[in-house]
């Protein structure tokens, strides 16, 4: 499981991008996409991955069966069965609704804690590299006590103390993420701060919020979304050991990590079945970590 | 560089603070009583009232956290909930277990990140190159406690080779690094193994490259470096980060060992966690979050005073 | 599909375990246990019902034992370090207790009425010396009768209790007698006894580290000729993780493991391993609110509900590893007695019912039920919940479930049905050790015991089953008591007082090696017939 959120290394090349270009033009963004559309891996896992999307979004509009309701007598059948076209669970629920509508859940709670960590990160980053002074100490510093724990050892820490849950998930989740996305915000921006015309900018008494605006984000973002894109399968596999220790979403709910768990019994007599969940976790933090590889050449930023 | 040192050794103390403060305040952000789970099923409100003053729950909370403070100083981690013994005698136990794996599982991962790293670096883009890269990045992408359970089926239920579960013939007391002892460490530290050599691979491949890649490689062998120059010159240079990484990795090993941990039975901090988290047993959660956040800032403070030294670019201080 | 390959695993590992096993002792059972640490090694053992099968009984005595030697009938009291005991006829309150003679402990010291005296005050007097919280926190309330207690004599001893209770010896039999000897030796420190604890009882404890193992071997001075155990050492490891159990089972690394999960049954069993398993004390129930405005205040509703589970049905789904309920205790129980009302599936006969107490098709009714999706002797509870929500509405009685955390579940349950943390929920889905009179018929609907004084859930109260309560403290004849407790349970059968669904049957697997092992109708169990077959 990918936990470790190597921010050193990403810290220490920030200025690459930063020094690209003022601010990114349409021409650049047109290079990325260019590139990107050439490199046949990170498009075949985009179209994985927006599959994959588009099946639990609209999970409900699908001809599935309710993921819900099972019988005890058609519990564990084989893949392949009848009207259930990846067998059915330990209680005898359709296995592939649960996947697609336990896609729904895994992929949140790999998405939306990276998310909210972006938004509150990239501001407390920004604020403190743009500020500086007692601000940037007091916010560094906090991160840095946060950055003390392992990534994963603090999200079970305050999992385990909240209990579970997927509210309690996504709060522990985003509390574990935000620090590590503070941090490149804060070192990129103190970078493109110190660039001449940023500097120019303000000191031709440019609006401060203009000038992050303009200038600062528009060198930041792209950066830091390049990492959170990789933080999302950290997110996801992290989310899933959550439920797999039964500290993230409670059944009857389906989450891949919770499935994995509660049909770890069926390993001895259908491998295959038990194996499903484990799969798709796999499948869909390859295709992450191999669309934000893609993504990070196609931008050019080296990790 | 004296000064370097000197104020990154002073850093550690705000730092340690601070996570003593986040691991205290775990027991508190925690809801309902932390009390419930030991609590004979048909306990009495006295009985209740009872334990819960001896555990000095019944005190302001800054009162509570300068006494666990103090205590924790002197070593003193208060008694587990679940169990009533000292947590600090819990965990130190604990500790060893884990640090016996992770080294392993070091052992494993570290030195094979590096030399599958060096590989696809010099072999950038080549056949050899995406064989290893897709194998790194598999080792990161699978859910490592989902192939410890796969493993276990594989090599200790149907093969028969290995053990499932345990530290030892006879439990962990009296470890030792023989065979009888590393058949049982086998399974787990592979599977602890898999994601930091993934990781540790990815970087080093990257440096590799990219500094194989740079205008003063070319020049050094046009002035007719040796390979095993240039290869030295790469080291040099690849050695920083890769430290750092594996710095952070320790954390890794040291954390993400609690799946591992249960999975296999081994009786480390993980499994402790473990138990502890089903238990409600707070004070034990807390001390072994404290103890194990503790050995990584250390851990990394270690990283960050051989950086200078390994680094011939950065002038600090 | 694993199946194969595995026979042929299981020599493999036979003889890598051969090979590799030679350093043991031969006989040694090796036992993977269900708790996620050893049960408290100083007496008064935690971690439920397992700590004291493993911990209690079997290093320690009490003055009463419960008789372990038969699996076809239920089981009884017997004399463990008292040989006889009697109350006085003027005064029920006054109870005499003699001595088993040249009794003692594991450390050589003598087991004397001073030592009962002295095992009494360690849960009890938080005054004494002795007194250790953590015993007392699993003993105290084991024994609520007790008023006082002295030495008569060096072999006999008195104990008061606060009203006449003829079930005195069902509570004595919880209390495990430790060596005040050896604490003494051991600085009166319990954390050093833990590692060094000393009984009377068949097993001695020779190596203890915390979550990891326990070491027994043999008392070959036990009292009890009968029971010396047969095994060189029994070796006890929690494996809280079922998987980890049966895998550790199947690759050799112990020989027994307590309850296998139900779907691994069928491996284990293909691999050679043997199913054990028998009626205990166990019981899984709805337990129902009674207060105003519950449906189930309505006996028709109750008997409905009652006549709807298809429990052969669910009896499937568990592996076979259930007895069907027909009342609150299990058939078996000495104190199950003839109840009118037929505890069966019966659909038909459920809608009826239902339609007396007003309801049908059109007028469906719905029920909210508290369940937990873990639980210690809650046995499958999510796909158990789940097919009674099935035959249910089969009938025409809708479950809402009402789903929280274990531990949460437990403090609803102590609190009780009025309480705003039980949401409204017209019952609990709880498992109950039923092993004697109070824990297993009086505790759950005295009036004296309403939650949260006590641990009567629903708030039933009823004239006359406080009647058959007394009459039960009263009767202090055991014969006599036994036909007050089956009149007892026959009105918790009539009534349709709880929903009866299932009784556990307390599964273990073991190794074909394991000869010897008789399983009790009890919680407890006796390891000393045990012997391992090279």
């Amino acid at each position: 499981m990918s936990t470790t959120i190597d921010t050193k290394t990403v810290k220490a090349n920030p200025r690459p991008a930063a020094e690209e270009a003022p601010a990114k033009s349409k021409g650049y963004w047109h290079g990325v996409g260019a590139r990107l559309i050439r490199d046949p891996v990170s498009m075949i896992c985009a179209g994985l991955l927006a599959l994959l999307l588009g099946a639990v979004v609209f999970a409900p509009l699908l001809p599935l069966a309710d993921p819900f309701t099972g019988s005890m007598v058609s519990r564990l059948k084989p893949i392949g069965t009848e009207g259930h076209i990846l067998g059915t669970d330990e209680l005898g629920r359709d296995m592939f609704a649960r996947l697609i509508y336990g896609g729904r859940l895994t992929l949140m709670l790999g998405l939306l804690p990276v998310a909210f960590a972006f938004a509150i990160g990239t501001c407390l980053g920004v604020l403190a590299g743009y500020v500086g002074g007692w601000l940037n100490t007091a916010i560094m510093r906090t991160v840095d006590v946060f950055f003390a724990f392992p990534s994963i050892l603090l999200a079970i820490a305050i999992s385990g103390a909240l209990g579970a849950g997927i509210v309690n998930s996504l709060v522990s989740l985003t509390i574990v993420f935000i620090p590590p996305i503070t941090r490149v915000a804060e070192s990129v921006t103190a970078s493109v701060r110190s660039l001449e015309y940023v500097d120019a900018a303000r000191i031709s008494g440019a609006h401060p919020l203009t000038v992050v605006r303009v200038h600062v984000l528009g060198n930041v973002m792209s950066p830091i979304f390049v990492y959170a894109t990789s933080l999302t399968s950290v997110s996801m596999i992290l989310a899933a050991g959550l439920s797999f220790l039964g500290l993230g979403v409670k059944p009857p709910e389906p989450e891949w990590g919770l499935m994995l768990n509660t049909l770890r019994t069926a390993i001895y007599i259908d491998p295959v079945l038990a194996a499903l969940p484990g799969a798709m976790i796999f499948l869909t933090s390859l295709c992450l970590n191999l669309l934000s590889d893609g993504l990070r050449s196609a931008m050019n930023i080296k990790d | 560089m004296l000064a370097y040192t000197l104020q990154r050794l002073l850093y550690v103390i705000p730092v340690a603070f601070g996570v003593s403060v986040i691991c205290f305040m775990l027991v508190h952000i925690a809801p309902g009583d932390p009390l419930t789970a030991v609590m004979p099923i048909d306990a009495t409100a006295e009985q209740q009232a009872a334990m819960r003053a001896e555990y000095g729950f019944d005190r302001p909370l800054p009162v509570q956290f300068a006494i666990w403070l103090t205590n924790a100083l002197q070593g003193d981690l208060g008694a587990s909930i679940a169990t009533g013994r000292p947590v600090a005698s819990e965990v130190s136990r604990a500790v060893g277990n884990t640090l016996i794996l992770a080294f392993t599982a070091s052992l494993i991962g570290f030195p094979l990140g590096i030399f599958f790293g060096f590989v696809a670096g010099i072999f950038k883009d080549t056949l050899i190159d995406r064989a290893v890269t897709a194998f790194a990045i598999t080792g990161v992408s699978v859910p490592n406690y989902w192939l410890g359970i796969v493993l276990v089926v594989i090599f200790s239920v149907t093969l028969g080779w290995l053990p499932s579960m345990g530290a030892g013939p006879g439990g962990s007391t009296n470890w030792a690094w023989d065979y009888e002892h590393l058949r049982f460490i086998i399974l787990p530290a592979v599977t602890l193994a898999v994601v930091p050599m993934g990781i540790v691979t990815r970087t080093v491949r990257a440096l590799v490259g990219d500094i194989l890649s740079q205008d003063f490689i070319g020049a050094l062998k046009a002035k007719g470096l040796s390979r095993f120059g240039v290869l030295r010159h790469v080291v040099r240079n690849v050695t920083p980060t890769t430290l750092s990484v594996v710095g952070l990795q320790l954390g890794y090993l040291l954390g993400g060992s609690i799946l591992i941990e249960t999975v296999f039975n081994w009786p480390g901090t993980g499994f402790l966690l473990s138990n502890a988290i089903f238990q409600r047993d707070l004070p034990l959660l807390q001390g072994t979050i404290l103890v194990l956040a503790l050995f990584f800032v250390f851990a990394n403070l270690i990283v960050d005073l051989l950086q200078p030294l390994v680094d011939p670019r950065i002038k600090r201080g | 599909m694993f199946l194969k390959p595995l026979r042929s695993a299981a020599l493999a590992v036979a003889t890598v375990a051969l090979l590799s096993t030679s350093a043991l002792a031969a006989g040694t059972l090796r036992v993977g246990m269900t708790a996620s640490d050893i049960p408290l090694t100083t007496g008064q053992t935690d971690q439920g019902g397992e700590g004291m099968r493993f911990m209690g009984y079997t290093v320690y005595d009490s003055l009463i034992n419960w008789d372990l030697s038969s699996a076809d009938k239920p089981s009884t009291l017997t004399p463990g370090l008292a040989t006889e005991w009697s109350t006085d006829p003027e005064d029920r309150t006054k109870w005499t207790f003699k001595l088993r003679e040249g009794v003692k402990f594991h450390d050589g010291s003598d087991f004397t009425a001073d030592a009962v005296v002295w095992n009494l005050d360690k849960p009890l007097n938080d005054q004494s010396e002795q007194y250790d919280t953590r015993q007392a926190a699993q003993g105290a309330s084991r024994i609520p009768s007790i008023a006082s207690y002295k030495v008569v004599d060096p072999l006999t001893v008195e104990i008061v209790t606060k009203a006449p209770d003829a079930t005195l010896p069902y509570q004595i039999a919880w209390i495990m007698f430790s060596s005040p000897a050896n604490w003494e030796a051991n600085g009166k420190d319990w954390e050093k006894v833990a590692a060094n604890p000393s009984g009377t009882g068949p097993w001695k404890l020779t190596s203890f580290v915390p979550r990891e193992r326990a070491e027994l071997v043999p008392n070959t001075d036990y009292w009890d000729e009968n029971r010396i155990p047969k095994l060189d050492k029994m070796v006890l490891i929690p494996l809280p993780e079922p998987n980890a159990r049966s895998s550790a089972l199947l690759s050799g690394q112990v020989d027994w493991i307590e309850a296998p999960a139900p779907d691994l049954v069928p491996a284990l069993e293909g691999n050679g391993f043997e199913i054990v398993s028998n009626a205990y004390p166990h019981n899984w129930t709805y337990h129902f609110s009674r207060l105003e405005g519950s449906p189930w205040n309505d006996i028709n509703v109750r008997k409905a509900a009652n006549l709807a589970i298809d429990r052969a049905g669910l009896k499937q789904l568990l592996g076979g590893l259930m007895i069907e309920a027909k009342g609150f205790m299990p058939p078996s129980s000495q104190w199950f007695g003839n109840p009118e009302f037929d505890v069966k599936y019966d659909p038909d006969a459920a809608k009826e019912y239902l339609a007396k107490a007003g309801y049908g098709p059109d007028k469906p009714l719905t029920v909210k039920a508290l369940i937990s999706p873990s639980g210690s002797g809650q046995m499958l509870p999510l796909p158990m919940n789940e097919f009674i929500q099935q035959n249910l509405a089969e009938v025409g009685i809708n479950v809402d479930f009402e789903v929280v955390e274990w531990n949460t579940m437990i403090n609803i349950w102590r609190a009780g049905a009025a309480d705003p943390s039980a949401q409204g929920a017209q019952s609990i889905n709880f498992s109950y050790f039923i092993q004697d009179p109070f824990t297993g018929l009086i505790r759950h609907l005295s009036c004296d015991l309403i939650a949260p004084n006590g641990t009567n859930w629903g708030h039933y109260c009823d004239p006359e089953m406080e009647d058959l309560f007394k009459q039960i403290r009263n009767t202090f004849d055991p014969a006599e008591q036994d036909k007050v407790l089956q009149k007892t349970h026959e009105k918790y059968v009539n009534d349709a007082l709880f929903l009866f669904v299932a009784h556990d049957v307390a599964p273990r697997a073991m190794s074909p090696k394991v000869k010897g092992f008789v399983q009790a109708q009890n919680w407890f169990q006796d390891f000393s017939t045990i012997s391992i077959e090279e």
